[in-house]
């Protein structure tokens, strides 16, 4: 599904990724943990397209294609889903309206029809139980007025709605309370199935009991430290980030 | 020099040689006379006019316009394609003239009345220039020496008139470089409603002029709906004076909508006399390649416990430029004015320019007014989000600005009048996906 090797980049000059390596198979949920400033969403928008992230060394095939050629547009098109640690709001944009283009976007790369108004009715509503969002939400402008947590819910809805082969959550867990953490996780977790790959970014190991992912990798400043299952999770969480600097360099995953 | 000193076409010649309507009435001759003169006098401004700083007439005042038009027709399938309203009574002036066979004004509501501008004159003289000021630099004179057509409506005290009126201005092909000078008389008596809508198309990339002054009286508590699209040729000029007096209570709702025209300008004044009333003025503007768009609004509370919303938003892209100008006067004794502004642009590109001024005067203590302008380009957080969400780059941007211009199609209350400018807005937006 992904493979990324030695992956280094740069954010005005300065090196933040320093030498990534990892493989996400189908169906595998990676948690990538690590303290602040260890390159976490760099990896991420680099892994999206963002602009102002220079890839200077390394590769990361996706699906057999080089992902890092593409624009973020064609990442989007070709199943690569990023939710945003911090999703933007958009007057103007209904999240209906962003949902349609967004799922058109898609199926015209796929050959496929604009989707039946009716038939995108109700896979909408039926995706909005997931993440147990009212009706109402769809109607309102992209996360204009949301709080945090129905933003994150609205970031994973549209992950629900577009189906993603991958799907990397930048601290989606970040800013929720407990209930609303369960929720996303909750719909995160509903999501999970064997041709679809997840990639979590987080800080905290809260999430990853609601979610539990197959592998966990350390990331501290811009390399994987330390690979282990989820176990090593509930380490982090015991001894906290300090430890994992002293230790020798992880085995990939 | 405050005024242009040469212009090609001879409008003072003109207006004598021609016989225009109500040349047997004796006021509309004096009022035609007193512009003649005025026109003598000042001509066209030239940019040394404060109100013309930012807007050239030169390449106006050199253009030779026509003002003898060959009859038109138009079958009525073309017709229904130009029109913006499907379900409207519809007054159509087609190359300067009011087409009586091209109108639908048949079995109009009680309380309506329409009528083109020849036979609305008998009746007129209390409202004819009454809205207007015909001192001021700029075409009002020249319009009101040569108007030919235009439409006459009253809504009676107390009638709700619930289909809106679309005034269609068509220039056509068959008559190019044609100048048209066109009066519209707007009376709303008391407690009575009525939606129109101005709509100035041109049909091919025909050559012309527009010249129309809009005058609006709206009598104690009526309300008038009032909407204007201009998208004529981009070789076109479209210079428009827009005024309205209203009494205590009544309430205007104006929307102006401006997308065509080589040259449009439109000044447009809101004169609030009586106590509790209320203008809702709000404009949009798309421009692009080499289109020059000016808006010069003014809004006069002049008596207490008034209020008015304005809100203005631009789309430039090319090498186009838009002029904002907004002005709000609060009188000595308009205590309780509650006044609020705003102007926000859009650039689309870097050779595009907008020159914004907003402008309060306030002579009373006891009043809120806010105001604002601002300039900005795309979110780039934004485009990355539509982006990562699938939608390609041109796709990302002509929604943004779809999005960025749609809340002052949002205040429109009209459901199918929002529906049919939006569709026309919906077109003009750089194509996406």
């Amino acid at each position: 599904m992904l493979e990324i090797k030695n992956l280094h980049a740069s954010v005005e000059g300065k090196e933040i990724l320093r030498g990534i390596n990892m493989t996400v198979n189908p169906g595998e949920v990676h948690a990538i943990m690590g303290p602040n400033g260890a390159g976490k969403s760099t990896l991420s928008n680099v892994l999206a397209g963002r602009d102002g992230y220079e890839v200077t060394q390394g590769e990361v095939i996706y699906k057999g294609e080089n992902l890092l050629e593409l624009e973020p547009e064609e990442r989007a098109q070709r199943g690569v889903f990023l939710a945003f640690q911090y999703p933007v709001e958009i007057p103007g944009v209904s999240n209906i309206y962003l949902l349609k283009a967004a799922l058109n976007a898609v199926r015209k790369y796929q050959g496929l029809d604009e989707v039946d108004a009716i038939d995108f009715l109700n896979l909408v509503r039926d995706r909005m139980k997931l993440v147990k969002m009212d009706e109402q939400f769809l109607h309102r402008n992209v996360n204009e007025g949301f709080s945090g947590g129905e933003k994150k819910r609205n970031e994973i809805l549209q992950m629900a709605v577009l189906e993603p082969a991958l799907a990397i959550l930048d601290e989606t867990d970040s800013g929720l309370d407990i209930d609303a953490l369960r929720v996303v996780a909750e719909g995160v977790s509903a999501l999970r199935a064997e041709d679809r790959s997840i990639v979590m970014i987080t800080h905290y190991q809260r999430l990853l009991d609601h979610i539990v992912p197959d592998f966990v990798h350390v990331l501290s400043e811009g390399k994987i430290v330390k690979s282990g299952d989820k176990e090593l999770a509930k380490e982090l969480e015991k001894s906290g980030y300090s430890w994992v600097h002293d230790a020798p360099e992880g085995q990939t995953a | 020099m405050k005024q242009l000193t040469e212009i090609t076409t001879p409008f003072g010649e003109v207006a004598s040689a021609k016989t225009l309507p109500g040349s047997e009435l004796g006021w509309l001759q004096q009022l035609r006379d007193k512009a003649r003169a005025q026109f003598e006098r000042h001509g066209l401004p030239a940019k040394k006019v404060e109100d013309w700083k930012y807007t050239s007439l030169w390449s106006l005042s050199q253009e030779g316009f026509s003002h003898d038009a060959n009859a038109v027709s138009l079958d009525k399938t073309e017709l229904a394609h130009v029109a913006a309203l499907e379900d409207a009574y519809r007054f159509v002036i087609i190359d300067g003239r009011f087409s009586a066979e091209l109108s639908e004004l048949e079995d109009l509501e009680e309380g309506l009345s329409i009528k083109p501008l020849a036979e609305g004159l008998d009746n007129a003289q209390s409202m004819l220039g009454e809205q207007i000021d015909l001192e001021k630099p700029g075409l009002n004179a020249i319009n009101t020496m040569l108007m030919q057509d235009g439409l006459v409506l009253q809504v009676q005290a107390g009638k709700t008139i619930s289909k809106p009126v679309e005034l269609l201005v068509i220039s056509t092909a068959e008559n190019q470089k044609l100048a048209s000078h066109l009066r519209n008389l707007i009376q709303v008596e008391a407690d009575a409603e009525v939606t129109l809508l101005e709509h100035y198309v041109s049909l091919a990339d025909t050559e012309g002029f527009t010249n129309v002054v809009t005058e609006v009286k709206l009598d104690e508590k009526a309300t008038l709906n009032h909407f204007k699209l201009q998208h004529e040729s981009l070789a076109h000029y479209h210079i428009a004076t827009l005024a309205s007096k209203q009494a205590a209570g009544s309430n205007w709702h104006t929307n102006n909508i401006s997308l065509g025209g080589k040259l449009a300008r439109n000044d447009i004044h809101s004169q609030l006399l009586g106590e509790e009333s209320h203008v809702t003025l709000d404009g949009l503007y798309l421009v692009t390649g080499d289109q020059h768009v000016d808006n010069h609004t003014r809004i006069d509370h002049a008596v207490p416990n008034t209020t008015s919303d304005e809100v203005y938003k631009g789309v430039l892209d090319g090498n186009s430029h838009a002029v904002f100008n907004g002005k709000v006067n609060v009188h000595k004794d308009a205590q309780k004015t509650d006044s609020s502004q705003s102007n926000k642009n859009l650039l689309l590109s870097r050779s595009c320019e907008i020159d914004t001024k907003p402008e309060l005067e306030i002579y009373a203590d006891d009043v809120k007014c806010a105001h604002g302008s601002t300039v900005g380009q795309i979110d780039e957080q934004h485009l990355f989000f539509l982006r990562a969400r699938g939608l390609d780059e041109t796709a990302a941007r002509s929604l943004l600005t779809y999005a960025f211009a749609v809340d002052v199609l949002q205040r429109i209350k009209s459901a199918p009048m929002r529906q049919a400018l939006s569709n026309v807005i919906e077109k003009r937006l750089p194509k996406g996906a």
